[in-house]
């Protein structure tokens, strides 16, 4: 069994907190994103995981056994993972075949079966007629199968992966996203995953972690996190949306002259909270109409973009609210018209 | 259940250690030079040594001289390279390559060999320019054209063999403006001419100045040349006078503050040159750059290439064909026929003269110890600072860059104020000629290894790690072998280096110790030009070895040495 437990991980250089007290438990054969911005930490707490990094405080359980603690950790060499990194980090003084089977020879396994394994490697990576080139000859994807190759050659009962897309084009980023997914499910390992695209996470995770400011913000699965974000970040960073602050009144927000009704989510325990609503959500009619959540506003920009419509509108009191419409309905700038934040459709956030 | 355990990382005991060495090589004969500037002989604290420098003439003479030299070489140097540069890497010139391996070649050409061989040239009776100019304009035996033994001559032979460091920065920078930039200017309406004076020459100012720079301290600092070419006729430069100071009666306290202001104008001039360099980053901003566009030459391309040759007449052709034919014939006024040719000079250098054998074993010792220790303590430091593995990674390559800013003849005066007193006896032994050329070479060796782990990316290394080699393991299989040509390059130059150095050499050598530079120094001195010929050109061939096999190292991320 190889779950990967995380427990009040906090790691520091010098002023610069760039962990601070992750508590993360990621099951046995699950596939987990860790998702954020650049700089949010994400890439740490997997260097954090592999042992290159040792945390100040806290500890690292895998499979029962701790291999990192405050001011210790096993060496990476030693804990039977397997990476793939955003460089790939294929060594150009070897070939391909050599590049796989490199950790093989390390586990001192006889010739005849690192070859038997390399070539079924090779076969599953669609890379046997590439086996003697060396990693300067090969185009970006293919670099890409051979550090996946490498990484699952030594049969791993955890696998990282460090951004691994982040330098192929959009076409074979899709293709390879599915090729992740769908070894995972073959080989039944541990996956953590960082990445910093949010529709890569959603088509391979069966868990995100949300991560910001070197802290977990939400963890949950693809749905969960974008149908029931918990705070404004995690609203914001999956998905876009349009957050409307104000103050709590009994059972409604004022946002400046508007009052919002809610329902979804819970407020926090302050004075202040928060609306989310996603555009898309937001309903528009030709003229204001009367009822709980329906405001007047003036168009100030309109954009197509293809299949949909995307509206900016004033809605009075400096509140701006994005709307993406269907293409029939149409207003130009300077129009006013109607809204309707459908109370069903806004959540109130936490944070 | 706990499995994990670090034990303290070896790696911050190798840095301690490195750190020491570093420290005990650069600090020391610097703190020494230091204290022994304000002392006098007794070990009292004293201004004397100071004011003798202003007030002496015999001291300040040669202060002046140093800076005339200084200004002029540096000044020649510039004139020269700047065109050359222009010409090799901005436009079609016939040969490119063969005039760049003409400047490489002027680079490594040791300036006291070229010094010699001027003097052979350019001798006001002897020199063979004259002989030739005295035929050629009907003047009396007594009359010459050219006279080498003259502050010009000192600053132009200094010039000769200083202009390559010009040249390579410049042609760097060349290489490295976006051919963009012109092209920018043109679709404007900018002319061929309104181009190169209003984008290339500004962009291009920064770099001159700076290899301008490099060539004023070369020939600040230089003793082989005026040693060989200001001495006979009577005058000092401040190397040659620091020199002087260490013949009998030895008088270090006047040279430590002699050497001292050396230092100081060196570290100055040095950040100057940071400075124009760092502002210059501003060229290779913005997206994707298309290979320079070269200027069409049309007809003035072969004129063009009569030109570089003409320069190169100077550094290369003229003084290697006069080491060639003082080599062999039988009395150096001999003229080159037939009836002259002789071995004999060969066979001296080989068979009878004792000095040879020593020297060349003294050399190759000395090159190979040198070149190894400075490759391996360069590669530990470019490791630890590069993987940032110990606390304060970031002061060794400091300290092992350091030397940069301390000339040749100054590092000498520093190691024999520390190494002739206890605890380091090490004066008279080649044990102080190696911690010379260790100190000395150092920060090149240590650029080279940068320059490669640079290029080397970490998850090289670590993804190795991941798969479940050790760090030992890591760095035999993977960062090892990724280094490979980088280490030879390394090793090569520093070689170089040691085998072409005499200001420092020329100060700590004695007679049980000599190497070959100053073996060829001793035969000038004893006027047995054609025998040193022999050896210069022995020199010469060992050094053109090396840096062929560099060139053809396709070295990580850089192309081999200078140009």
């Amino acid at each position: 069994m190889a779950s990967v437990e995380l427990r009040g991980i906090r790691k520091s250089y010098g002023k610069l907190v760039v962990a601070d007290g992750i508590d993360l438990s990621i099951e046995h054969g699950e596939l987990v994103c860790l998702l954020g911005p650049s700089g949010c930490g994400k890439t740490t707490t997997l260097r954090l995981i592999a042992g290159f990094i040792v945390p100040d405080q806290g500890e690292i359980v895998v499979g029962g056994t701790r291999l990192s603690g405050p001011g210790r950790a096993l060496p990476p060499e030693q804990r039977n993972m397997s990476m793939i990194f955003q460089s790939y980090a294929l060594w150009p003084h070897m070939t391909v075949a050599e590049n796989v089977g490199y950790g093989l020879g390390l586990r001192k396994l006889p010739r005849a079966e690192i070859a038997r394994k390399v070539a079924a490697m090779l076969g599953i990576a669609k890379l046997e007629k590439l086996a003697d080139r060396y990693p300067g000859e090969l185009s970006g994807g293919q670099q890409q199968r051979v550090a996946l190759a490498r990484a699952l050659a030594v049969e791993p009962q955890t696998l990282l992966l460090d951004e691994p897309l982040s330098n192929l084009d959009t076409n074979l980023r899709e293709e390879m996203r599915f090729e992740i997914r769908r070894l995972h499910d073959a080989f039944g390992y541990t996956t953590v995953y960082v990445t910093h695209d949010q529709l890569e996470a959603m088509t391979t995770a069966d868990r995100i972690v949300v991560m910001n400011a070197g802290a977990v913000e939400q963890i949950g699965s693809p749905e969960d996190i974008f149908l029931r974000p918990v705070s404004e970040f995690v609203a914001r960073f999956i998905g876009g949306t349009n957050i409307l602050r104000g103050a709590i009144r009994g059972s409604v927000i004022q946002a400046g002259p508007l009052l919002l009704r809610w329902g979804l989510g819970t407020p926090g325990h302050g004075l202040e909270a928060s609306i989310s609503i996603r555009p898309h959500e937001v309903e528009l009619t030709t003229a204001p109409q009367d009822g709980p959540n329906c405001f007047a506003a003036t168009v100030l920009r309109h954009t197509y973009i293809g299949a949909q419509r995307d509206y900016l509108l004033d809605l009075g009191g400096d509140i701006h609210v994005r709307a993406v419409t269907a293409l029939e309905q149409h207003f130009a700038p300077g129009d006013e018209i109607g809204v309707r934040l459908p109370q069903g459709r806004c959540r109130a956030l936490a944070r | 259940m706990i499995a994990a355990i670090r034990r303290p990382d070896p790696a911050i005991l190798l840095f301690a250690a490195v750190a020491v060495v570093l420290v005990l090589l650069v600090v020391m004969p610097i703190g020494w030079l230091a204290w022994y500037s304000v002392t006098d002989a007794a070990g009292h604290i004293t201004g004397a040594n100071f004011a003798k420098l202003v007030i002496d003439p015999a001291m300040r003479k040669p202060l002046v001289v140093t800076l005339e030299i200084a200004v002029a070489a540096a000044l020649g140097a510039c004139i020269v390279a700047v065109p050359l540069a222009w010409l090799v890497s901005r436009t079609d010139l016939p040969y490119r390559g063969v005039i760049r391996a003409l400047v490489t070649a002027s680079f490594v050409t040791p300036p006291f060999l070229g010094a010699v061989a001027w003097e052979l040239l350019a001798a006001p009776n002897s020199g063979i320019l004259n002989q030739w100019g005295r035929a050629l304009f009907g003047l009396d035996d007594y009359d010459y054209v050219v006279d080498i033994y003259t502050v010009e001559g000192v600053a132009f032979c200094i010039a000769c063999y200083a202009f390559p460091y010009v040249f390579t920065v410049m042609a760097n920078a060349l290489d490295n403006i976006p051919s963009d930039l012109d092209e920018a200017s043109h679709i404007l309406g900018g002319g061929a001419f309104h181009t190169l004076r209003r984008i290339t020459l500004p962009l291009i100012l920064p770099a001159i100045l700076a290899g301008t720079l490099v060539a004023f301290l070369q020939a600040l600092t230089i003793f082989g040349t005026p040693a060989i070419l200001a001495l006979p006729s009577g005058f000092h430069t401040l190397t040659t006078k620091i020199w002087s100071l260490f013949q009998v009666p030895p008088q270090p306290n006047l040279a430590a503050a002699a050497a001292l202001p050396m230092l100081l104008v060196t570290l100055l001039v040095l950040q100057l040159q940071r400075w124009l360099l760092g502002r210059r980053s501003y060229v290779v901003v913005g997206g994707k750059n298309g290979p320079p566009k070269r200027l069409r030459l049309r007809a003035w391309r072969w004129p063009a290439f009569l030109f570089c040759l003409f320069i190169m007449l100077f550094p290369i052709f003229l003084p290697y064909g006069a080491l060639v034919k003082a080599a062999i014939v039988r009395n150096i006024s001999d003229p080159l026929s037939w009836a002259t040719l002789s071995a004999s000079h060969l066979h001296f250098i080989l068979w009878e003269f004792s000095g040879t054998r020593d020297a060349m074993v003294n050399t190759l010792l000395l090159g190979i110890g040198s070149a190894t220790v400075v490759t391996f303590i360069a590669l530990v430091v470019g490791y630890l600072a590069h993987r940032q593995l110990v606390p304060g990674h970031r002061l060794l390559p400091v300290l092992a860059m350091a030397p940069i800013a301390i000339p040749g003849i100054v590092m000498g005066v520093g190691l024999f104020l520390v190494y002739t007193r206890p605890p380091f006896l090490l004066y008279g032994t080649l044990g102080i000629l190696l911690v010379a050329f260790i100190t000395l070479e150092m920060p090149a060796g240590f650029q080279q290894v940068q320059a490669a782990m640079r290029g080397l990316h970490v998850e090289l290394e670590e993804a190795s790690r991941i798969f479940g080699a050790t760090r030992l393991q890591a760095l035999r299989q993977i960062t090892a072998p990724l280094l490979r040509t980088t280490i030879i390059a390394t090793w090569s130059i520093v070689f170089i280096g040691v085998i072409r150095e005499l200001s420092a050499t020329i100060l700590l050598t004695t007679s049980n110790t000599k190497v070959i530079s100053v073996v060829i120094y001793d035969l000038n001195e004893s006027g047995e030009l054609g025998a040193l010929s022999v050896l210069g050109l022995f020199l010469l061939v060992v050094t053109f070895a090396i840096v062929l096999l560099v060139n053809r190292l396709p070295i990580l991320g850089g192309r081999g040495i200078s140009t």
